[in-house]
């Protein structure tokens, strides 16, 4: 499959099972919600180090918050359902309960739901205090700028994590460029995030290494200094590669924002430097999730 | 089906028990069943068709006709459907109701909404003393649930409440909150002596100052903007009530007490 220019690969990006939940941020202003949440999402890039993925969903505005103020939306991701309620009770509790002026809700409804402010009350002291509004508990903790509001859990679903897609291309800069198209258009797309720097992710890993401390090492077979040092699979004139990697609610919304980041992609096609699109496949040793690219863009 | 309808005969000489006339208790009775019920009265028992005239057959929504404040517990443990009255009603109206919906078109008796874990109850008149409260040695009042007052509220109300939101559009009575555990009893008239007497937890939320000033037990903790008032009063915007229409606020003066207590309680006083 060609698509103005840029080559698809016939191949699938694995991804895997994740356990996740939404967040909402509000503040005084929409400057300190964003300081927060970005502060909640600060290394949480890949679970192989961070112990959760996260990232900044969108900007709600004061209509569609919970107490009509400015706020965020953020997505966090993990392993399983107690790792990621430690996740979500460590960063909340030093990033939200910290920032200024901030309250901290949930954004997911589920039957099955994990502790969001029910462990940071005990920071009140005794001085805390519990409000039930609309049959949902939430904790009101007398902070030094007033109190902070938090809701007492969140929602939990069953998630899919590490969709992805490799951009291969003439020149770092214009992968860099290409992938800049991609997360832009992708940050529309709801139920989505892309954790890592910026969304785009340069150093791709592989499963494993040669070194037994580590379950995983740099992809090699797509690192372009190494082109005659290992089963490359890079052509002689891609330069540098660059991936982007999604996480989401369901396997289906990763479909769209992939669909959606290639057409970013290819719109800038072969005039542009675009050589390739690829996708990081680990032979079936990672997940269950296979987005197969032709498939998505077909 | 229609509306289950128990109309009264004759004002009762003697207070009739109704508890047994809830549409858990009446569920799959036919209306012959229903008219051979015995409601205890005095020391005595009477038989539901020798009180009411009895029309209709949906169990699930009870219509009291000609009602009399010498109807007690109607309404008392019911956990789903609807009960309504069509004038003033007698003590213990939803007395541990669980779930369902009361409408009261008249006043109420003595602890209306007595140890309620849920449901809503509308009274479009005047509720008397013990709204929402214990009974005599219980520790809990209220555990739950919504009770709105258009007019006002008699002495005690809240009294060991623990949970639940009481919205009182007229004036409360003296020792609002008194003993109050927890939850939110809201008042948009004026408030009567010894507010918020031996309170423990929970907020009384007023629209006006009142006039005699916070109770002296009570510190004044000063003016705040508080997040939880406006998610709070968005709560009430489905509801048929004057508290609906209120325009948000978050800026309140904060009172806690009863110091004489552990003093955890809270009167909070709209600013402007």
């Amino acid at each position: 499959m060609i698509i103005n220019g840029v080559s698809i690969d016939e191949t699938f990006a694995e991804a895997f099972p994740m356990k996740g939940t939404r967040l909402i941020i509000t503040a005084h202003n929409e400057k300190w919600a964003m300081i927060s949440a970005q502060t909640f999402t600060g290394f949480a890039t890949s679970v192989i180090a961070c112990g959760c993925e996260a990232g900044i969903e969108r900007v709600l505005s004061p209509e569609e918050t919970p107490d009509g103020r400015p706020g965020v939306t953020i997505l966090i991701f993990a392993m399983g359902g107690k790792s990621l309620a430690k996740q979500v009770e460590t960063r909340s509790g030093q990033c939200v309960l910290t920032s200024p002026t901030s309250a901290l809700f949930s954004g997911l409804e589920s039957d099955t739901e994990i502790p969001l402010g029910q462990n940071l009350r005990f920071f009140g002291d005794g001085f805390q205090i519990s409000k039930m509004i609309d049959g949902k508990r939430y904790w009101r903790i007398p902070v030094m700028d007033g109190e902070f509001l938090t809701q007492e859990m969140t929602g939990v679903q069953a998630s899919v994590g590490g969709g992805n897609f490799l951009v291969l291309a003439e020149s770092q800069e214009q992968a860099l460029n290409a992938c800049e198209a991609a997360i832009e258009e992708m940050r529309q797309i709801p139920n989505v995030i892309m954790p890592f720097p910026g969304g785009v992710v340069r150093s791709g890993s592989k499963v494993g290494s040669k070194f037994k401390a580590l379950n995983a090492s740099t992809n090699d077979a797509f690192c372009p200094t190494l082109k005659g040092q290992t089963k490359t699979e890079l052509s002689p004139e891609i330069e540098s590669v660059m991936e982007i990697v999604i996480d989401g609610l369901t396997k289906e919304d990763i479909d769209v924002a992939m669909r959606v980041g290639i057409e970013a992609v290819c719109k800038l096609g072969a005039a542009n430097g675009i050589k390739r699109i690829s996708a990081g496949n680990y032979g079936g040793k990672l997940g269950p999730f296979h987005f197969h690219l032709q498939e998505i863009m077909a | 089906m229609s509306s289950l309808i128990l109309k009264l005969k004759t004002s009762p000489s003697q207070r009739i028990d109704c508890s047994a006339l809830t549409p858990d208790r009446l569920e799959d009775k036919t209306p012959a069943e229903v008219a051979a019920i015995e409601l205890p009265s005095g020391n005595r028992t009477v038989r539901v068709d020798s009180v009411f005239d009895i029309r209709g057959d949906n169990t699930n929504h009870i219509i009291f006709e000609n009602s009399s404040e010498k109807l007690d517990f109607v309404g008392n443990q019911m956990s789903f459907g609807t009960i309504e009255v069509s004038g003033n009603i007698g003590a213990y109206l939803g007395a541990m109701m669980t779930n369902g919906f009361i409408l009261a078109a008249g006043n109420t008796g003595a602890y209306t909404a007595c140890e309620m874990k849920g449901g809503q109850i509308k009274i479009n008149g005047n509720a008397g003393d013990f709204v929402g409260g214990a009974r005599v040695g219980q520790k809990n009042g209220m555990t739950g649930g919504i009770v709105i007052v258009t007019g006002n509220t008699g002495s005690r109300t809240g009294d060991h409440m623990r949970r639940g939101y009481i919205l009182i559009e007229g004036n409360a009575g003296d020792y609002c909150g008194g003993r109050m555990v927890s939850g939110t009893i809201a008042v948009l008239g004026k408030v009567g002596a010894h507010l918020g007497y031996g309170m423990k937890r929970g907020t009384l939320l007023l629209l006006q100052a009142p006039k005699q000033g916070v109770s002296a037990n009570f510190n004044d903790c000063g003016a705040h903007t508080l997040a939880f008032l406006p998610l709070m009063l968005a709560s009430f915007r489905n509801l048929d009530t004057k508290f609906a229409n209120l325009t948000t606020f978050s800026r309140v003066q904060r009172y806690t007490g009863d110091l004489a207590g552990i003093g955890m309680g809270e009167v909070l006083v709209k600013i402007g």
